[in-house]
């Protein structure tokens, strides 16, 4: 299956260290967003993105916003999504599996965590 | 008859009013030290309150710099990962030329091999073939180069990866940005109605930040597992069927 990534992040910075650590793991297509707004956008205009990675705290429409767009909407609901976000707290977790994320990262990630979920997501798929 | 108890009246009325102003005689330098009192006093307020009023101005200015910090710290960062990016590019091309080199040394080992074969009959080339191939190390130093390679470009992808630590902080400065506005809101309404009740009230105030926020104030740099273990954990638990209730048994 070829993985079209959608990468959310209103800092510039981390958008560029996932998609790096994205092409480190062999995964060259990929496009970004800045917020959860631009993210339904892309989503809406390129029906080949299948596969989102998205923060939480993000100007316009938040992280958790977007994901419960995502669910809500019949074309769209069923693409993955793994959420990265500085927010460790156990209600935070809770809030966006209730949400319906496929996985939870907290950052600072490692190469070796953002694998082991994109492969967990992809096997449960 | 009457009259005499009129008089009697009348002076009771004056010897209370003597005793009236008696009192008020003592109470004078009470009111005046009163007087002294507030007058010392009002300029003081009036102090205060320029000086909350001039602390409430220069806020702002606090606000600015800190989002220059972050500004300057994001094209720093940006900055770092552009020649990082640079290096493994160039890295990349290095890489691939010692590839090629490696190939060819490889092809050249297999040559050299038929070639002593052609000169073990030559009298006097046994020599020089033992020179010859102690000399020739380049298969095991292209090996070295290689190892050298991996381990730089290992090490210029971690450094990219430490960069996180620009976003982390670039929350943490949002979120004292916000707490900063919220005291100067505080004290712009403390400089207008300057009054215990106030005070009292502010105390109380709990500053939060509000739901729609693009920074988490909890956000924080770390190489500690235990929130991420955490999540694991309830992202298992989720995934092996949990119920809604067993969600909230989590929460509780």
């Amino acid at each position: 299956m070829d993985l079209k990534f959608l990468v959310v992040d209103d800092s510039v910075t981390m958008r560029r260290i996932v998609i790096n650590s994205l092409r480190n793991l062999g995964f060259a297509n990929y496009v970004e967003a800045g917020d959860g707004k631009e993210a339904l956008d892309k989503l809406g205009a390129d029906s080949s993105i299948n596969f989102v990675i998205t923060d939480w705290n993000m100007p316009v429409l938040s992280g958790l916003e977007l994901v419960k767009t995502i669910r809500g909407d019949d074309k769209i609901s069923k693409v993955p999504i793994l959420m990265v976000t500085t927010r460790g707290v156990k209600e935070d977790i809770i809030e966006a599996l209730q949400a319906r994320v496929n996985n939870y990262i907290v950052k600072p990630f490692t190469p070796q965590i953002l694998k082991e979920k994109i492969d967990q997501i992809l096997q449960a798929a | 008859m009457k009259q005499v108890s009129n008089m009697s009246d009348l002076f009771e009325r004056l010897n209370d009013l003597k005793v009236v102003f008696r009192y008020g005689q003592k109470l004078i330098p009470i009111i005046q030290s009163i007087i002294d009192f507030m007058k010392e006093t009002v300029p003081l307020l009036e102090d205060i309150n320029t000086s909350i009023a001039d602390s409430t101005n220069k806020i702002p200015k606090a606000k600015d710099q800190i989002t220059n910090v972050t500004s300057a710290t994001e094209l720093a960062t940006t900055e770092i990962l552009d020649i990082a990016d640079s290096i493994s590019i160039d890295l990349d091309k290095i890489e691939k030329e010692l590839k090629l080199l490696q190939e060819n040394e490889t092809k050249k080992k297999e040559l050299w091999v038929k070639i002593k074969d052609l000169l073990k009959d030559n009298d006097g080339s046994g020599q020089l073939v033992e020179e010859y191939e102690q000399l020739d190390n380049s298969i095991a130093v292209m090996a070295n180069f290689q190892k050298v390679f991996d381990k730089i470009k290992n090490d210029v992808y971690n450094i990219t990866l430490s960069l996180q630590v620009q976003d982390i902080t670039s929350q943490q400065l949002a979120a004292v940005n916000h707490l900063i506005e919220s005291v100067r809101q505080r004290l712009s309404s403390l400089v207008m109605h300057l009054d215990e009740t106030e005070l009292s009230n502010m105390e109380l105030v709990k500053i939060d930040s509000p739901d729609n926020s693009t920074f988490n104030p909890e956000a924080v740099y770390t190489k500690s597992q235990e929130k991420q273990d955490m999540a694991d954990s309830l992202v298992n638990s989720n995934s092996s069927k949990a119920s809604q209730d067993e969600i909230d048994k989590l929460f509780s």
